[in-house]
């Protein structure tokens, strides 16, 4: 199957000119000022759907991403894209779509490594963007609801946040943005006020959980 | 690809808002329009989302998870709750974003919520395209509205409670049965009674317990002791017939007021059939004691010169000033006024007389303007006039000659008791308005033959004419005069018409109020003479006979077939109005200042503003009755 093929690690992908460069502007891109507040900071919350839960074997099937900002959700601003017949093109897409923001996941585990996979086996690059993991956030924010990681169904619960599809890229990528909506409305109250401050305070969570 | 994942996320709005009204019956491309253009975020327990502080809102915002708290800022109660609580589903804040100003509210979020946002712009786009999310919001408002008055009653008879209430019913302030004797029973024996039973009044019933006389502790000394009345004698002898009747369901602002009107200090109260209930004196009456509406009225009674009743009019003032504060209400307060001043004229007008000899010569003493339809404010400059009958044989003149001197007199001291002399000359002393009930009709016949502006001017001051002194049948006769000669004058009622409708109420299109340079509101100019012009050209043209604006759209509503209800709501736009007026007056302490009727409707608060909004759109109303009746 074409997928595949362009899947296998070694074998450097086919783009046209057009997908070039597009890929070109979107590296040209200058990186975000991880300085400023949330309020002024464009955050990219996105998902991925797989045929399964095996990262080698199961296949990504659709790509999905929604804007976060001045701390609103805007239906207007989101993305979704299923890789098809034209994943280099899917993937471009939110790449451009992202432009660079800041990339909020749950279980980049699993969503992060979908992607910076397909990124580079698709596309042939490895774009450098920066990554949140809800997974590991949200109990450092909301631990009188779970004080050590747990499922996106089971903080779905305790903030009692529908979705229009589970399991969808984008159904649950709607539910994760707003698990991160509450996260930016809590952020004031723990001082942690800028994306940087978020990027740390998950590596030294990451450190402490893995160190312990 | 972005517009399908726009589309799936714009559904999922929509399907959240199709749970609630008026979502749920909110025409397609309406909920298409709401949901596409809703954005969601969350608010941390006990964030402020909304205050009166962040000026007009920015946003309307929807409930989705969670819930808010609308708590209410300031000192003034606006609604009946305190604070109210909104769920998923629910909308924020209607009033303040419709009228694009500040919030009443505080919307605090009471637990983590998140609220879709929808701009104010696009909340007044889709206001204009669904009808179904309009009349939501208008009747939001308006429920808001008649909480707010119900509030705003409620927490008035608290208050009047508290000072042993006056909207209490008679039936229940009289207490016992009342002190009566029969007619024929000896005035020695009644007397006896009297003072045993250690009442001030007695009462003279027939058979069936209907009243026939009143006999009181202060009629005695004069009647009785001083007339050397022959005590063997029948009481029925010496009682005042015809006694003053309250009914068990008038209030105690009814007795007050028929007490200050009629000048006694005893009413009987009467059941349904007439038969007598109790007595209610002016101490049972005692939080308006308290006010010292009876002080006054003696005071004006007993008042042997001028000095006196100037004393007597600061505290006609005093007491108007107090009942605002209490928040009486418009009607009940100019009558109160409108009475006192009434009893101060004719003390004046007695007092003269003293001084001048008019033996022989009959005349009735005429308020016109505002004091002749009973509209008196605190501000209100003399407008008066005379009107004598010519016996056979009888030179006009020479009744003239004797009348202008005490018509002086009186207007004088009328200024010197607060009531400034009029700057146009509309005084009893200007020979032009000292006249005979011919020449009163001629003037009145030309300004309806040839209403030129000055003569529609005229027409508005004049024709409000009521009779304060001197026999009521005068003023009556001129009256039927009046309107059988204005009724079939359509040129006339029309020109009256234009005349009245040269001024629009001020409601502005896009803000609440159109408002002059300095952000006031003129509210006798652009507020109740809108009321008073109507009701004059109404009532003149289905012929009522009196002068009172309220009196007047009563009765010509009746005649002309407007609903109770509809005449009602006018009216309580007018009272409205009224009351801001004496409300502004209240502030100010100099007559006729320049801003005496003017008011700041930024100043007022969410609850008189949308009052006033709505006595406009009565005011409008009413216009409209007249352009369409006259296809002006």
């Amino acid at each position: 199957m074409n997928w595949l093929a362009r899947l296998l690690p070694g074998k450097a992908p086919v783009l046209d000119l057009a997908l070039r460069t597009r890929l070109e502007h979107c590296a040209a891109r200058p990186s975000p000022d991880l300085s400023l507040s949330h309020f002024e900071t464009r955050y990219i919350v996105a998902n991925t759907e797989a045929s399964g839960l095996d990262l080698d074997r199961d296949p990504l099937l659709a790509v999905a991403a929604i804007s976060i900002q001045q701390g609103r959700l805007d239906p207007r601003q989101a993305y979704y894209a299923p890789l098809g017949e034209h994943p280099a093109e899917a993937l471009t897409g939110l790449l451009e779509f992202i432009d660079r923001a800041p990339v909020v996941v749950f279980n980049s585990g699993f969503n992060q490594t979908h992607l910076e996979r397909a990124f580079d086996s698709v596309l042939g690059l490895p774009p450098e963007l920066e990554w949140l993991d809800l997974y590991w956030q949200l109990p450092v924010f909301f631990p009188e609801h779970h004080s050590s990681p747990a499922r996106l169904a089971e903080w779905m619960a305790s903030f009692e946040i529908e979705t229009f599809q589970r399991h969808h890229a984008l159904g649950d990528a709607y539910a994760i943005a707003q698990l991160f909506l509450a996260l930016l409305g809590q952020s004031p109250a723990l001082g942690v006020a800028t994306p940087k401050a978020l990027i740390d305070a998950e590596k030294s969570r990451r450190w402490l959980r893995q160190a312990g | 690809m972005a517009n399908s994942a726009t589309e799936m996320l714009v559904g999922a709005s929509s399907d959240f808002l199709r749970r609630f009204s008026p979502f749920n019956r909110m025409e397609p491309e309406a909920l298409e329009f709401l949901s596409s253009r809703l954005t969601l975020a969350f608010h941390p327990r006990d964030a402020a989302i909304l205050t009166p502080e962040m000026g007009p809102p920015r946003y309307f915002y929807i409930v989705q998870r969670g819930k808010v708290q609308a708590r209410q800022t300031g000192g003034v109660a606006v609604t009946e709750y305190a604070s109210l609580s909104l769920g998923p589903g629910e909308g924020f804040p209607i009033g303040a974003v419709s009228a694009q100003r500040p919030a009443t509210n505080q919307y605090v979020a009471v637990e983590d919520c998140f609220c879709y946002q929808l701009d104010a712009d696009d909340f007044l786009r889709l206001m204009q395209m669904s009808p179904v999310f309009h009349l939501h919001c208008t009747q939001y408002i308006a429920s808001l509205l008649n909480q707010s008055r119900q509030q705003l009653q409620t927490t008035f008879a608290q208050r009047a409670s508290e000072q042993q209430t006056m909207t209490t019913l008679l039936g229940q302030i009289v207490k016992g049965e009342p002190f009566v004797v029969a007619p024929e029973t000896a005035t020695r024996a009644a007397l006896e009674k009297m003072h045993e039973a250690r009442v001030g009044s007695v009462v003279i019933t027939d058979d069936d317990k209907r009243p026939i006389g009143i006999l009181t502790q202060s009629d005695i000394l004069g009647r009785v002791l001083l007339a050397g009345f022959d005590l063997a004698r029948p009481i029925r002898e010496v009682m005042t017939t015809q006694p003053h009747q309250l009914s068990t369901t008038s209030s105690a602002y009814d007795a007050a007021l028929a007490m200050a009107t009629h000048g006694v200090r005893h009413l009987l109260v009467v059941d349904g059939e007439g038969r007598l209930k109790g007595v209610v004196s002016e101490r049972d009456l005692f939080s308006l004691q308290r006010i010292g509406l009876g002080q006054i009225r003696a005071s004006i009674e007993g008042a042997v010169d001028v000095p006196t009743l100037k004393h007597a009019s600061r505290d006609i003032r005093q007491l108007a000033l107090n009942l605002i504060a209490q928040g009486i209400g418009a009607e009940q307060l100019t009558q109160f006024i409108s009475a006192l001043n009434d009893a101060l004229t004719r003390r004046i007008i007695d007092l003269s007389l003293d001084r001048f000899d008019l033996h022989g010569v009959e005349f009735v003493w005429l308020a016109f303007g505002s004091e002749g339809r009973h509209e008196q404010t605190l501000s209100t400059d003399q407008d008066n006039g005379i009107l004598f009958p010519v016996a056979k044989g009888e030179d006009p003149e020479t009744l003239r000659g004797r009348l202008l001197p005490f018509a002086r007199s009186v207007n004088e001291d009328l200024a010197a008791c607060g009531f400034p002399l009029c700057k146009g000359n509309i005084m009893a002393s200007n020979p032009e308005l000292c006249l005979t009930p011919e020449e009163w009709r001629q003037r009145f016949a030309k300004w309806i033959r040839e209403p030129d502006p000055q003569a529609l001017l005229n027409s508005t001051i004049f024709f409000d004419f009521r009779v304060i002194y001197g026999p009521e049948r005068l003023g009556d006769q001129l009256r039927s005069w009046l309107n059988e000669n204005t009724r079939n004058s359509t040129t006339f009622l029309r020109m009256m018409a234009a005349n009245a409708l040269d001024v629009a109420p001020p409601l502005g299109r896009i803000r609440d109020f159109v408002v002059a340079d300095d952000g006031t509101i003129d509210l006798k100019i652009y507020g109740a003479r809108l009321f008073v012009d109507a009701a004059r050209i109404l009532s003149l043209r289905v012929g009522v006979d009196s002068s009172s604006t309220v009196h007047r759209l009563r009765q010509a509503a009746t005649k002309l077939g407007v609903s109770a209800e509809e005449v009602q709501a006018i009216i309580d736009g007018f009272h409205f109005i009224q009351l801001l007026r004496l409300r502004a007056q209240h502030l100010e302490t100099e007559h006729d200042s320049p801003t005496d009727n003017r008011i700041n409707p930024d100043t007022l608060n969410e609850l008189d503003r949308r009052i006033l909004k709505e006595a406009f759109r009565q005011a409008r109303k009413l216009q409209l009755r007249l352009k369409m009746d006259y296809q002006l």
